[in-house]
């Protein structure tokens, strides 16, 4: 009895859907009509609302290639492309492809062969009848920051710009692979920028975040130049039933990972630019204590508040780390006292 | 025709095949079979069309589409891991396969994952047919021993076990003919930390929320399914060697051996190194608890003093000091 009230609780403050076992007819977001996308690319709907697309819908299989594009470039930055489609104010994405393009620290930018290679890849795809009827539509991009969090970058931020100015409809997706590990869920973004000029009506609040010292101030210039979508994610009938069967079989990996081991730098990294900002965060204490009471105060607060958060976050890491070692000793150890 | 592989070959799979495919599968078959929201003008869509309604939603009078791809991995030394696939044309009928396009893609794909090679070829159906051997052979002068995946889309819910089946190709001399045929090995699914972590989140639709409380229940959960899903194996295993001991089930060694040795096995480490690592990370993780910790309690602290001397300000005199008197 308890633990049904506790569930409902659980979901009503997560606002849990109950997601229904997508049924065949529920495939039918993979069929290409093309006389609707024409007739939408005529309209373009957008180019008069800056704030038209809401919601991207992400395909498993799509999610799937990032996240492990994402994570074989290790720390340093890839970038793929994204093919898909739109649906009134949602921009699916069906699939993603990786470029031949290795970003240094502040900038990926594709050059002259990646341009080759998109249009070589689309051609090949054309030829190719099953996608949507030899079209190959890029719906976007996306590129990977790994270990500093998902938004758009100085550089990221002009790039999109540009795409949206020549290429709508475009869409920028950011994925942190470290992060993603770390925590143990997907760290994804999708964002659209605000044409040069435009001012949001209101400041949607997006979710917090820590960034790293050394990029804050790129992330705070920039973040008021772009909003971020509502990602959901959808996959056939014949996904569902294998990757429930998959399951199976991947339940042992499950057990034997240990994200402790794997990420001992990252994490290392983290707490160090946490000392940091504990540092200027001190700073600041001290100036004030003789300057004016009153406003000046709240901004320390909020520093210090913010360095707390993140410090709970490393540590909540941590924790989960630990918790799956100990369960693992248990199981194999027949005698051990933590 | 599927009997088991000798080749002594290890084969490991990643879940990015198996969606890969699934997703080529649904797409070809979408193109196929229009939604009954758009009317069609060409009236055999529209036969198409009733009859799937009458079906069910099944395609009974057409086959399902089959769809070919090809695989790519790495092979090391008698391990192969297969990591991605991309899609292939070719006709079943005239039994040609586009030769440009298959070197294209695999120049394509060459750029971006330099280590990957071409390892076999993949394709949709219940079962291994002789007209794939065909298939297998085209490939044959680009691997000389290409795999070949098979998987089964039909949705099954009483079905248990993936429906995916990887084949080798042997030469058996069959009435004194030397002939190709297409033996069933087996494979594990070998996933990189980062693939399971996104499988899991499409999987069961993890919800992604920033609060602790949501990430330690899903970080739970996932812990919990997986030894709940230990549990029932180690039942099933006990059950079974219960029955054998009672006498209900026939005696079977290779079972037995592989029982004891899995047995023997615990505990699986016990050495001195160990424990020493062990509780090394142990320590670090409350050392991190514990900073994180005093950094909360520094902080409320100054708050609290914060917001004291707004209360109790000594400089002005409104109202403050007539409380603490």
């Amino acid at each position: 009895m308890d633990s049904t009230i506790a569930q409902k609780t659980w979901e009503l403050e997560n606002n849990i859907l109950a997601v229904e076992a997508p049924d065949p007819s529920s495939d039918f977001i993979f069929y290409y009509d093309e006389v609707a996308q024409a007739m939408s690319l005529k309209a373009k709907p957008w180019a008069n609302d800056p704030h038209f697309f809401k919601r991207v819908k992400i395909s498993a299989l799509a999610l799937l290639k990032m996240v492990i594009h994402a994570r074989s470039g290790g720390t340093i930055e890839v970038m793929g492309l994204m093919i898909g489609k739109t649906d009134g104010d949602a921009i699916i994405v069906m699939d993603a492809f990786a470029l031949p393009v290795e970003g240094t620290e502040t900038r990926v930018n594709a050059q002259a062969d990646a341009y080759e290679y998109m249009v070589d890849y689309s051609q090949t795809n054309k030829l190719c009848l099953t996608y949507e009827n030899g079209f190959c539509w890029f719906i976007g991009w996306y590129h990977s920051h790994p270990g500093y969090g998902c938004w758009l970058s100085g550089i990221d931020v002009s790039t999109q710009m540009l795409n949206q100015q020549f290429q709508e409809p475009f869409l920028a997706v950011v994925i942190d692979p470290t992060r993603t590990v770390s925590s143990g869920k997907v760290d994804i973004g999708a964002f659209r920028t605000y044409p040069e000029g435009y001012k949001p009506t209101d400041d949607p609040i997006s979710e917090y975040q820590t960034i790293p010292l050394n990029k804050i101030e790129d992330f705070g210039v920039h973040c008021k130049q772009y909003y971020a979508l509502n990602i959901s994610y959808f996959k056939s009938s014949l996904d569902c039933h294998l990757l429930d069967l998959l399951w199976n079989k991947y339940w042992v990996n499950t057990l034997s990972s240990s994200p402790l081991l794997g990420n001992g730098d990252y994490v290392a990294g983290q707490l160090s630019d946490l000392a940091e900002k504990l540092e200027q965060a001190e700073n600041h204490l001290t100036h004030s204590r003789i300057g004016p009471l009153g406003t000046s105060r709240k901004k320390e607060e909020s520093h210090l508040g913010k360095i707390t958060r993140d410090s709970s976050k490393i540590t909540v890491e941590q924790a989960h780390g630990l918790m799956s070692q100990v369960t693992e000793l248990f199981q194999i150890q027949r005698n051990c006292t933590p | 025709m599927a009997s088991s592989s000798s080749s002594g070959l290890t084969f490991k799979l990643h879940p990015l095949v198996i969606v890969n495919i699934s997703d080529h599968y649904t797409r070809v078959k979408s193109q196929l079979s229009l939604p009954p929201s758009l009317t069609s003008t060409s009236s055999a869509a529209t036969s198409n069309n009733n009859n799937n309604n009458s079906n069910g939603g099944e395609n009974n009078q057409n086959p399902p589409p089959r769809v070919y791809g090809c695989v790519i991995g790495v092979q090391r030394g008698r391990t192969v891991e297969i990591f991605n696939s991309f899609e292939l044309i070719y006709d079943p009928s005239t039994r040609s396969l586009d030769r440009s396009f298959l070197e294209k893609k695999q120049e394509l794909y060459k750029k971006v994952f330099p280590h990957f090679y071409v390892l076999g070829w993949y394709s949709t159906g219940s079962d291994a047919q002789e007209s794939d051997m065909h298939f297998h052979k085209a490939l044959m002068d680009i691997n000389e021993s290409p795999l070949y995946v098979l998987l089964n889309p039909a949705i099954n819910p009483a079905q248990k076990d993936l429906p995916v089946t990887i084949y080798e190709s042997e030469l058996h001399v069959i009435d004194g003919v030397p002939q190709l045929i297409f033996v069933r090995s087996s494979y594990t699914i070998e996933t990189v930390e980062a693939e399971r972590i996104s499988v899991d989140h499409v999987a069961h639709l993890k919800p992604s929320g920033g609060s602790a409380a949501t990430q330690l229940a899903a970080q739970l959960t996932g812990i919990h399914s997986a030894i709940k899903m230990l549990n029932s194996r180690i039942r099933v295993l006990h059950q079974y060697l219960v029955g054998m001991q009672k006498g209900d089930i026939p005696c079977e060694s290779s079972l037995l051996r592989q029982v004891s040795s899995l047995l023997r096995r615990l505990p699986a480490v016990e050495s001195e190194k160990f424990q020493d690592d062990f509780l090394m990370e142990y320590n670090d993780t409350l050392l991190i608890t514990y900073l994180a910790m005093f950094t909360n309690c520094s902080s409320t602290m100054n708050e609290l003093v914060d917001k004291f001397n707004t209360t109790y300000d000594r400089h002005s005199r409104r109202g403050g000091r007539t409380a603490f008197i």
